[in-house]
């Protein structure tokens, strides 16, 4: 365990000690700010409407806002995330740094662990920035904390699943512009793949839609934890991390 | 302390390692030598558990590389031939990252300093590792490898780059590191390997050539002794004067450049015949020059055991025609 902390320790601290721990969690904020002004913008003139329309009761802020919003989120993941995972392994090899971590005695499921958990820890400031937004709504409005805490809930789980498998993109190659571009690839796939689905068999459809990592995600965004996603992202995690610490083995045999 | 034994890694067709066994006993310097690409970092790489071989075994302190990785790594030091630093770290933070992945758990601040004050980095600790020279960069990797204080350390090229004053204190810290560590240390500096190493391993093409001290080496390989003379005289009589003494095996004129009437005498394995040559040449009413024992440096011995190798398997008795063959090719 306390391997896999000095580890993660240090990949927090690598992304902190150069301007891309700043710069990430400081677009983000930009990114999901913008996302926050749109929707609250686009709440107002609905709830102002409704008011004018001379209907009773109030329009659902989880639903009309929180959720969106969170929506929104998973979108920069898709594009921020190749820019965090495709360094962790192709910087270590290009450095030579890889024969130190290798020779010291540690295993490579610490190793793994904790490069996972260093770049869960960036995510998890990213999403500390954002907080604040709810926390505007809380001082303005009366939302539910619980459908907001399983969607943060959600964005950690479907952010361990990318971070994994980005793990393992990072682990195939030393050249970090083909590590980041394969990874952007393979997240988009995984995000479009079901768009297809109304095409094909019922069968093919249940496939993709189990396969997409969004579909998994809108029960998060409403307040649901349903083992089934909760299945679906801890084994997609667990995959890219076994898929990651066997590419680190066999790059040993290859030499 | 180390054992290497039968060692061999293919990569498919290609043998990066064939059949390498040795071993260090505990407290001693080892030197690796051999032509880039001989297979030394491979050897090294199997040593401290960075790859596996294919075939053959490795203990280090008696722990098998291969069985029980976690121990052996714990007991070994490895400074891999480019310093493995992070560049946004600074020393006192990378040195204290390392112990703390080597497996140290308390004092880790006493002993990251002690280590920079050992390898002559105290004065950068706060400088990130990205702005360190060459030189210091080189020590850190040192200070890395020893910091928690392995009964092995493995040194692949600890030298490479750094200044003639750096060069002369590192050796003097490795020599200091010997009594307590087993070191095992690359290079292909071959006066490195005499002033610091106990044994050498002559390793090419993947084979080990020859194994023993430095002294030994060069004595062996020193079989025929040769001297070399200058005199004042016709060259083909002084040639056949030469030729006819007793002991003496074969006169070859040197280098032209080094004078008119030069040779090179090779005399009998333990025959001394400079005092026949001297008094030969001076009967003769010719004039003795020059004349002294050409030594054979590590170069030399390096060369001929590199070159000898595809004939005779190391340490077979074919050693003195292997020498003459590279004789022969430098004269030629």
């Amino acid at each position: 365990m306390r391997n896999i902390l000095a580890i993660a320790g240090k990949e927090l601290r690598g992304y902190f000690a150069s301007p891309i721990g700043y710069v990430l969690v400081g677009f983000y904020a930009l990114l999901f700010g913008w996302f926050f002004y749109t929707l609250v913008a686009f709440f107002e003139r609905q709830s102002m409407q409704m008011a004018m329309g001379g209907q009773g009761g109030s329009l659902n802020i989880n639903q009309m806002l929180v959720a969106p919003l969170l929506m929104n989120a998973t979108v920069i993941m898709l594009l921020v995330f190749p820019l965090i995972t495709m360094r962790t392994y192709a910087e270590e090899k290009r450095s030579g740094t890889m024969e130190l971590l290798l020779t010291s005695p540690i295993t490579d499921w610490q190793i793994i662990l904790g490069k996972f958990i260093g770049a869960l820890g960036l995510y998890a400031a990213m999403l500390a920035v954002t907080v604040v937004h709810m926390g505007v709504l809380f001082v303005f409005g009366t939302p539910e904390w619980k459908p907001i805490a399983t969607g943060y809930l959600g964005l950690l789980l479907m952010g361990g699943s990318f971070l994994s498998l980005g793990l393992f993109i990072s682990s195939l190659t030393r050249n970090q512009i083909v590590a980041g571009m394969i990874t952007f690839s393979v997240f988009l796939l995984l995000w479009v793949i079901n768009w297809v689905s109304s095409f094909v068999g019922p069968t093919a459809q249940a496939v993709l839609n189990t396969l997409s990592v969004t579909e998994h995600f809108d029960d998060f965004a409403k307040g649901i934890i349903d083992t089934k996603h909760l299945v679906y992202y801890l084994s997609f995690i667990a995959m890219g991390l076994f898929l990651t610490m066997k590419s680190v083995d066999s790059e040993r045999w290859r030499g | 302390m180390i054992e290497v034994d039968h060692l061999s890694i293919r990569y498919g067709p290609f043998t990066a390692v064939d059949d390498v066994s040795f071993r260090v006993e505990s407290g001693q310097i080892l030197g690796f030598l051999g032509p880039n690409g001989a297979g030394k970092t491979t050897t090294m790489r199997i040593i401290t558990g960075y790859i596996p071989a294919t075939s053959g075994r490795a203990t280090v302190a008696g722990y098998d590389v291969f069985e029980q990785p976690l121990e052996a790594k714990r007991r070994t030091g490895y400074l891999p031939e480019v310093p493995p630093l992070y560049p946004d770290m600074t020393v006192r933070e990378y040195l204290t990252f390392v112990a703390k992945i080597k497996g140290l758990r308390s004092h880790i601040r006493d002993r990251v300093d002690e280590v920079m004050k050992r390898t002559w980095v105290a004065d950068m600790a706060d400088r990130h590792c990205a702005k360190l020279s060459k030189g210091y960069k080189q020590r850190v990797g040192l200070a890395q490898a020893i910091i928690h204080n392995p009964d092995v350390l493995v040194l692949d090229e600890p030298t490479a780059g750094l200044d003639p004053r750096q060069i002369i204190e590192t050796r003097q810290l490795i020599r200091e590191l010997a009594g307590t560590h087993t070191i095992v240390l690359s290079t292909h500096i071959l006066p490195e390997v005499s002033q610091t190493c106990q044994r050498v391993v002559i390793i090419n093409k993947g084979r080990v050539v020859a194994v023993d001290s430095p002294e030994n080496l060069t004595s062996r390989m020193q079989g025929a002794s040769t001297i070399f003379v200058q005199a004042d005289g016709p060259v083909a009589d002084v040639q056949s004067t030469l030729q006819n003494l007793r002991g003496v095996t074969r006169v070859s004129s040197a280098d032209p450049r080094t004078g008119p009437a030069t040779f090179e005498v090779d005399a009998e394995k333990g025959v001394d015949v400079r005092r026949e040559i001297a008094s030969s040449i001076v009967s003769r009413g010719w004039g003795l020059l020059e004349m002294r024992p050409l030594r054979m440096s590590l170069e030399d011995i390096f060369l001929s055991v590199i070159t000898e190798e595809p004939t005779a398997p190391p340490g077979a008795p074919g050693a003195a025609a292997g020498e003459d063959q590279v004789a022969e090719a430098t004269h030629a």
